[in-house]
């Protein structure tokens, strides 16, 4: 089985179609996998351990085993599964992330907390520190 | 002139050259006390092993942020594995010391929370039995609070009745988004404390700092340059003012002649070659652990178990804070990706000690948002937010999906700092194995969360759920104490007037070597349970001014 295939495989396990949302192969290529490793070359030793040996006894069992007897390709294998699938345009789309966008305000607008009462009622509970002059 | 090249000037070490003061560390302790002395006309060189931000580095605007932070920006320096930060051997601690060495120190990746300390916090022993008082009060510190508020560039809202009453603001609030909303929605429904966030992020331009725009990302570093740190706040004003900073400079020991006086220091410079900076005065700003790691490498034989070191306290009575958090999700969408990260309310209802309780002292909450789709699945990365499952199949296939359903948009966490007692047995020592980049002995941690903290975090965490599914909660998530949660760090090198159970006095100088002072959190004789930076920063610039008017009585070699 090629890199693409161990990999897609163990992916696609991982991630599975559910509801609206896609598996990981609908919405990934092996060319993005590739990207995000290059983000994170710490991770290209346990990335290809972990896809080193075809999933001949299945996904899971393979993942298992990776999990109990090699906890870094494992790490390495999810982290890039994850990372790279949330960074698909198409599923940002389906759960409506848009990023961590710039979201520009008026540092003057009143907050609602001052027009609706809540933090009156805080004040109006009283002092709560404990002063200490004297001590 | 640009701060690039007086940044570039002061990068070049003058040989032989005696300065009035060197600084160990550009974090926000050191970066107070190079200002100040260099206002004052003090020659002053500043070491740091790390180098200027490169702002294009942080990755919260970009799509990989999620992946790339996880290493790159990840708070513990072994993780990062960069070597211009030293290791930490963390084989015997409960908690993870979490750190970053560049211009700016450790607050490149704070979440910039802003709290002074309470009047209590001063005085344990005289209120609570526990611990030590501290040898000055809240209102002998108030004046340097608000001071290095207005150098910071705070936003916040005054009137808190936790507090005694303060000033307003240098700037109005950051806006609350729906997860502080929610959060305080749940307070209110209990009938407890909360209050808007008060961070050291301005609304508005000021200096070198932007406005924050809320993207989210303050704990991986602000990519706006809105966060405030002191390579924005401090750095280019006390460059014009003379102050000059060498980067990639590690500082391996400090020296001393006969008379047990400090001499100055040696520093591996960025080409690996030994140095020596000579000063009348030295300062160490390195940190809680930072700091006694210097101490306890320095002295030579003339003073075996580190210098400074005659009480024996040097790197004892680590305190770092125990903390838990509780994600909470809810049916309705809260945007609770954006910003900003640091703390949109908080609340300081369990802060005083009450004895029924089971445990003394208290805590302090802050309500933030959870951020992306991998850092709310749990499936990967830090868990700080999940307790460890056995079955790695309860985070993926279906339960992925659904778990990022639930939570993603619709979560908030709130994050409970618990105080910390002093304790002789949680220390800093010196590895006898692991070394750093330049071959130095990395720092050792001994430390386990004592009962106190147990006690303490459990009451709180149950308080919280009420609080939380009061507000509505339809899933709830507890991780404690968060392993990866050293991110305050104190009480290593204790301040009081006995030289027999202090290392330093209540100006910072050492009993023993009267020319060397510390001016970070080290000297804190408890740790409260409010986010320290505040009070670092207030108690290095009291330092410094003592330190100024004081000079001309000053020992020196
Ligand atoms: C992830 C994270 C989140 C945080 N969030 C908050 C928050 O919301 N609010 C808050 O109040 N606090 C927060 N903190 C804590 C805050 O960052 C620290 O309290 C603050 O940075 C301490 O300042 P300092 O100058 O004493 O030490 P540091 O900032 O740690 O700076 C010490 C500097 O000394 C340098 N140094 C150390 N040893 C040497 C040596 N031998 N030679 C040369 N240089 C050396 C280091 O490289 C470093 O730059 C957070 C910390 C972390 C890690
Ligand atoms: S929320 Fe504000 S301070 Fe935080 S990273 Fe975004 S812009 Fe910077």
């Amino acid at each position: 089985m090629s890199d693409e295939n161990a990999f897609l495989v163990l992916a696609d396990f991982l991630i599975p179609a559910h509801g609206k949302m896609p598996k990981f192969s609908d919405v990934c290529g092996y060319a993005d996998v590739e990207k995000s490793l290059d983000f994170r070359i710490d991770l290209k030793s346990g990335f290809a351990r972990g896809i080193a040996v075809g999933p001949a006894t299945g996904a899971e069992a393979r993942l298992e085993s990776l999990n109990k007897e090699d906890g870094e390709a494992f790490s390495a294998i999810t982290t890039i599964a994850i990372a790279t699938y949330y960074m698909s345009p198409r599923v940002r789309e389906l759960i409506g992330y848009p990023g961590q966008e710039n979201v520009p305000y008026d540092s003057k607008a009143t907050q609602i907390y001052l027009t609706n009462g809540s933090l009156g009622q805080v004040v109006a509970r009283g002092r709560k520190y404990r002063p200490t002059p004297g001590l | 002139m640009t701060v690039e090249v007086l940044a570039d000037r002061g990068a070049r070490a003058r040989r032989d050259e005696e300065v009035d003061v060197v600084i160990v560390g550009a974090g926000p302790s050191g970066s107070v006390a190079a200002l100040h002395l260099a206002r004052a006309g003090i020659s002053v060189v500043v070491l740091e092993q790390g180098e200027w931000p490169d702002y294009a580095d942080y990755t919260g605007a970009r799509p990989e942020h999620e992946l790339v932070s996880t290493k790159l920006w990840h708070p513990n320096p072994n993780v990062r594995d960069n070597p211009n930060d030293y290791p930490v051997d963390t084989s015997t601690t409960d908690i993870n010391p979490l750190m970053f060495a560049g211009v700016g120190g450790s607050a490149t990746l704070y979440g910039a929370q802003w709290m002074h300390f309470l009047p209590s916090d001063f005085r344990v022993r005289s209120m609570d039995g526990v611990a030590e008082d501290w040898p000055f009060t809240y209102e002998d510190l108030l004046p340097y609070q608000l001071e290095i508020e207005r150098e910071v560039g705070v936003s916040g809202l005054a009137g808190d009745p936790a507090y005694p009453p303060r000033g307003a603001y240098p700037f109005p609030a950051l806006p609350m988004g729906s997860v502080g909303q929610r959060g305080a929605l749940g307070m209110e429904k209990m009938g407890w404390h909360w209050w808007p966030g008060s961070n050291a992020i301005p609304s508005e331009k000021f200096g070198e700092l932007n406005p924050c725009v809320r993207r989210g990302t303050c704990l991986t570093g602000c990519p706006e340059g809105a966060k405030s740190t002191t390579d924005r706040s401090h750095w280019p004003l006390a460059l014009k003012a003379g102050a000059r900073l060498v980067t990639r400079a590690r500082v391996k020991e400090i020296e001393t002649n006969e008379q047990g006086l400090a001499t100055g220091v040696v520093y591996v410079d960025a080409n690996g070659r030994d140095r020596r900076q000579r000063a009348k005065v030295v300062i160490l700003c390195a940190n809680g652990v930072g700091t006694p790691r210097l101490l306890l490498m320095s002295g030579g034989s003339r003073t075996p178990d580190g210098l400074a070191n005659s009480s024996g306290l040097v790197g004892k009575r680590l305190m770092m804070h125990p903390f838990a958090s509780v994600l909470a999700s809810y049916q309705d969408p809260l945007d609770s990706w954006r910003g900003p990260f640091g703390q949109q309310v908080y609340s300081l209802e369990f802060y005083e000690t009450d004895e029924s309780r089971g445990f003394v002292r208290g805590s302090k909450w802050n309500c933030m948002p959870s951020g992306g789709p991998v850092g709310v699945s749990g499936a990967t990365g830090s868990k700080v937010y999940v307790a460890e499952s056995g079955r790695f199949q309860d985070f993926w296939g279906a339960n992925l999906h659904e778990n990022v359903a639930r939570r993603f948009g619709h979560s908030l966490i709130w994050g409970i700092v618990g105080e910390d007692l002093p304790e002789e047995s949680n220390q800093v020592v010196l590895s006898k194995d692991l070394v750093d980049s330049d071959g130095l002995p990395a720092p050792q941690i001994i430390y386990k969360v004592n009962e106190n903290s147990n006690r303490l975090l459990k009451f709180n965490i149950d308080r919280c759920l009420e609080s939380v599914r009061a507000a509505g909660a339809i899933e709830t998530l507890v991780s404690t104490p968060v392993r990866e949660s050293g991110w305050h760090l104190i009480g290593t090198t204790v301040m009081g007037d006995d030289p027999k159970r202090s290392v330093v006095d209540q100006w910072g100088a050492c009993h023993d070597v009267p020319n060397l002072y510390v001016m970070d959190a080290s000297t804190f004789p408890t740790s409260g349970a409010t986010n320290p930076t505040a009070t670092i920063m207030a108690v290095a610039l009291r330092n410094t001014r003592r330190m100024i008017a004081e000079r001309r009585n000053q020992k020196v070699a």
